[in-house]
Parts: structure tokens; C-alpha cells; sequence
């Protein structure tokens, strides 16, 4: 294949990236050629609940070998696969003897130009976009950035099957809009209260299901928000991402229906709200993933599309103000600490958000929305853009839960921590 | 033609990396820039003149202002 009939195969076809910004493929493929970029394939699984990066190394990998090597079809481009230090994943790919990028396992080293920093030697931080990398460019700092593209595990992948079985047989999935065959991962929060699996089960369980528990859902559902030091939370906030590892991934297409992608994941019909796209994504009701059609026009109302293919369901019997709090304290050490508007912005959300469970004025509830407010736009990267949407359609799916815990409850029935008193009440005005 | 005639669609912008919150930009710019509580800009009003915008390019303690072709 030509380096000028590739890029043309995948425009016929429609791909677009499947980590979650679903660009034109054959744009990105195109530039890249033309400037002789080298390729980082992105199997880093970095969204909260994604598991289809993994998924593809351990089904497919021989496919998006071939699939890179079709993309830097130009001799002496340097091609690395990039996966979280210490990962399955990055085993499979040095057992491979493929050339493994290893990245730190923090929710922004996976964006697409912390990773080119990375492969040049930096700190696996987002770069601010002056330059587009593909052709090359230069950090904030002044080093030299050579040309370099990203491209998920995922498209890769399909790239190799629409240079095998075509371009029609690629369309013959999805949607006009949104064609193709996709990945999607599925997981569920444990119900509350539940004890910890012995170590043996729990290998298992995650294996079919995996699942992750906020605390407020370990310590026996509480909603209690306490004070607790950086250490502590870097623990807790440790432990909470290792139970986000591996979901069910099932091969599907856009315009299924939200509710068939749950049922095929195992998750019971009584589930809670759904987080599509995790940290980045939006909540949908449960009655509204009932009724919705998992694509990008079913799905923009919501403030969230296809994305990069992430459903959690939370347990109906957890409090969800708690788990988005527990969520959200995580995220505010997730920030690179580069950008002053993220490194402080997201911890203050964080901050009054635990307040604003524990006790829901309406001062705080302003305090949160302008915090929300202010998140979009600010950054290198698109980190407090995606944390802004979460916590604002946290804030329109969990109204009713606010509402409840206005009055010492919450919906899940859990105590809240300071229930307000009349007269605190009435001195705040609610 | 001159020069500046061809490279009107262009926008301030901040580099975030760079910026460390100074807040040069707000005095010399204060119908575009307005600050938070930590002194870290935000963008919001009309933009700024060719002559302005150049002004505060240059006296950004931190570097971190820079012209992009407006997106679009």
C-alpha cells in the first residue's frame, strides 16, 4: 500500500480515532506520513473504566503490529507502544518483544501529548498545543518536539481490518455518522456495605467483571466526609483506581441501545445512574439509559457522546453524591500540577463538593457551579474540561439526591454526616 | 500586500504550562483579562487590538502570551 492510498481507504471507510476524540483517522494518518512522523500506539486504557486497550493486546495484537506498520509504511519511523508501568498489558507487549513506552499510571500521562513528552524524554505531562506534534514543534520549556503521532490501540486495530476485509465491510456496522465495528467497556460499582472478596475470588470476579468501590461504599456507606492527609488520600485514591481494572469488553456498534450494552456486561436491571466515559464523560438516570441509543445523537443532550466507549453502572443502594465526592478528590490529585486554573481549580471543586454533600446550602451549591464554570478552556489539555462536565451533570442527574440531603438524607437512605438543624437552616437561608 | 494584512484571523492566547499567574495581562488588557482567586487569567470580553496584544506579548513576566490563528 502506497502512503497516499491508505489515508484515502480510511476515509472511505470513516474511521475515526477511538480513544474518545474521534478525529478523522485518515487525517491524522495523512499528516503524519507526510511529515515522516514516528508512532506511539496508546494502550494505556487511561479513562476511568476503560479495559478495551487491554482487551485488544490480549486478542489482537499480531493485527495492530500489522496495523502500525501500515501506518508508518516509510522506513525508519520509530514505532512505541504505550502502556501504564507495571500493567498486563505492558507484560504482553515486552513479552512481545515490542518497543514499550511505560507510563506513569496517573489519569493525564495517557492524553496524547503527555505521551509525546514522554517519548522524549520528559515528564509524561500534557503539552500546551502551539504546534500540531504530528509535524512537529516545541514544548512550553523550548525543547524540541519531533513529529509524532498518536493513535489508539483500538484504531490501529481497525486499521489493519479495513486494509484487510475493505472498506464497505467496515460500514457494514455502525451508523452513517458513526460507522464501524467498536469496543466498548462495561463495569458496575459493588453494592454497598459489602465485604472485601478474598484476594483468590477477587482475581476471578475481575477477570468476568470488574468492578471498583468507592469508600464512602467500603467503610460501610456512609456519607461521612472527614478530614484526612495528603498521604492518606494518596492510599485511598490508590486503592480506588486499582478497582476500576478490568470491566467486561464487548464488541459492538454505534446506535445500540445503552440498555443491551448493559444487559450483554451482566449488570442487573436495577441499576443506578450510568457514567458514560468516565472522568470525562457525563451521568445519565437510570431511566434515561433505558431509554437511550448509545451514539452521538442519542447521546449530545447528555453532554456526552461514544467517546472512548466507557459504561459504569453505580449501585442503586450507594449514595452517588459520596461516590462523585470520592471521585472527585481523586481527580483534584490527578491534575499534572502545570496549569494554575487545573492544579488549583480541580481540588477547590473537590473541596466544596465534599462540602456541599455534607451539608447543601445554596451558597455552596453557587460556589460549586462557579467552580464548575470556570474549569473549561483553561488548561494544555482538556483535563478540567472533562472534570467540569462531570461534576455538572453530576449536579443535574443527583439534583433529587441534593434535594434529600437537604433534609439529613440522602436517596440511598445513608445518614447524612451533618444533617442541618433548623436553625442552621435558618441561617443559611434554605 | 503587507504583512499584516494577511495574517488578521489571529487570537491571544495563553500558554497554560507557561503561565505562572503574574497577571501582567489583566492591567495591561483589562477589557479582555480578568483574574481568579490564584491570579491565573480568564479570557473573556472583546479582543484585545493588534498594538495591544503586542504590548502585553511583551511584558508577560512568564512568556506565556502568544498570537494562534483564530479556529474556524
Amino acid at each position: 500500500m502506497t502512503d497516499a492510498t491508505l489515508p484515502a481507504l480510511l476515509e472511505s471507510a470513516g474511521l475515526t480515532g477511538r480513544g474518545g476524540a474521534a478525529f478523522a483517522t485518515h487525517v491524522k494518518i495523512a499528516a503524519a506520513t507526510h511529515a515522516g512522523a514516528d508512532l506511539i500506539v496508546n494502550l494505556c486504557d487511561g479513562e476511568l473504566g476503560a479495559a478495551k486497550d487491554g482487551w485488544v493486546v490480549t486478542h489482537h495484537l499480531p493485527e495492530v503490529v500489522a496495523g502500525a506498520s501500515l501506518v508508518t509504511s516509510r522506513r525508519g519511523r520509530r514505532i512505541r507502544y504505550a502502556a501504564h508501568r507495571g500493567s498486563a498489558t505492558a507484560s504482553r507487549l515486552a513479552a512481545a518483544g515490542l518497543d514499550v513506552l511505560e507510563v506513569p499510571a496517573r489519569y493525564v500521562s495517557s492524553e496524547e501529548t503527555a505521551l509525546v513528552s514522554l517519548a522524549h524524554g520528559h515528564l509524561a505531562r500534557p503539552m500546551t498545543k502551539r504546534d500540531r506534534f504530528v509535524s512537529g514543534g516545541r514544548d512550553s520549556a523550548g525543547h524540541t518536539i519531533e513529529p509524532t503521532v498518536v493513535l489508539n490501540a483500538e484504531t490501529v486495530w481497525r486499521v489493519a481490518q479495513i486494509a484487510d476485509r475493505g472498506a464497505p465491510w467496515f460500514r457494514s456496522f455502525g451508523t452513517a455518522a458513526e460507522p464501524g465495528p467498536r469496543l466498548v467497556s462495561v463495569s458496575r460499582s459493588r453494592p454497598s456495605g459489602m465485604p472485601p472478596l478474598p484476594a483468590s475470588a477477587r482475581a476471578r470476579e475481575d477477570e468476568h467483571l470488574g468492578h471498583f468501590v468507592p469508600r464512602a461504599e467500603r467503610d460501610g456507606g456512609t456519607c461521612r466526609a472527614r478530614g484526612e492527609s495528603p498521604a492518606s488520600a494518596r492510599a485511598r485514591q490508590n486503592a480506588h483506581l486499582g478497582h476500576f481494572d478490568s470491566p467486561i469488553v464487548l464488541e459492538t456498534e454505534a446506535g445500540v441501545p445503552v440498555s443491551e450494552l448493559l444487559r450483554r456486561g451482566g449488570i442487573p436491571d436495577d441499576h443506578g445512574a450510568i457514567l458514560l466515559n468516565g472522568l470525562g464523560g457525563a451521568f445519565l438516570t437510570a431511566t434515561e439509559a433505558r431509554g437511550a441509543l448509545w451514539c452521538g445523537a442519542g447521546l449530545t443532550a447528555y453532554g456526552t457522546g461514544i467517546g472512548p466507549g466507557v459504561i459504569h453502572a453505580l449501585d442503586p443502594r450507594g449514595c452517588p453524591l459520596a461516590w462523585v465526592r470520592d471521585v472527585l478528590a481523586w481527580a483534584g490529585g490527578e491534575s499534572a500540577g502545570q496549569c494554575g486554573p487545573c492544579l488549583f481549580g480541580v481540588p477547590a471543586l473537590a473541596r466544596d463538593w465534599a462540602a456541599l454533600v455534607a451539608s447543601p446550602t445554596p451558597e455552596l451549591l453557587a460556589q460549586v457551579r462557579s467552580r464548575v464554570a470556570l474549569l473549561p478552556g483553561r488548561g494544555a489539555c482538556r483535563y478540567p474540561d472533562g472534570v467540569a462536565g462531570f461534576a455538572a451533570s453530576a449536579l443535574r442527574v443527583f439534583e433529587a439526591d441534593l434535594v434529600a440531603h437537604r433534609s439529613g438524607r440522602c436517596a440511598g437512605g445513608i445518614p447524612v454526616d451533618r444533617p442541618i438543624t433548623s436553625e442552621r437552616k435558618a441561617h443559611a437561608g434554605v | 500586500m503587507p504583512v499584516s494584512e494577511q495574517v488578521t484571523q489571529r487570537e491571544l492566547r495563553i500558554d497554560r504550562v507557561a503561565c505562572s499567574g503574574h497577571g501582567v495581562c489583566a492591567s495591561l488588557l483589562p477589557q479582555r483579562v480578568r483574574l481568579d482567586e490564584w491570579g491565573y487569567p480568564i479570557l473573556a470580553g472583546p479582543h484585545p487590538s493588534d498594538h495591544d496584544g503586542e504590548r502585553a506579548i511583551r511584558w508577560c513576566p512568564a512568556r506565556a502570551l502568544y498570537w494562534a490563528p483564530t479556529p474556524g
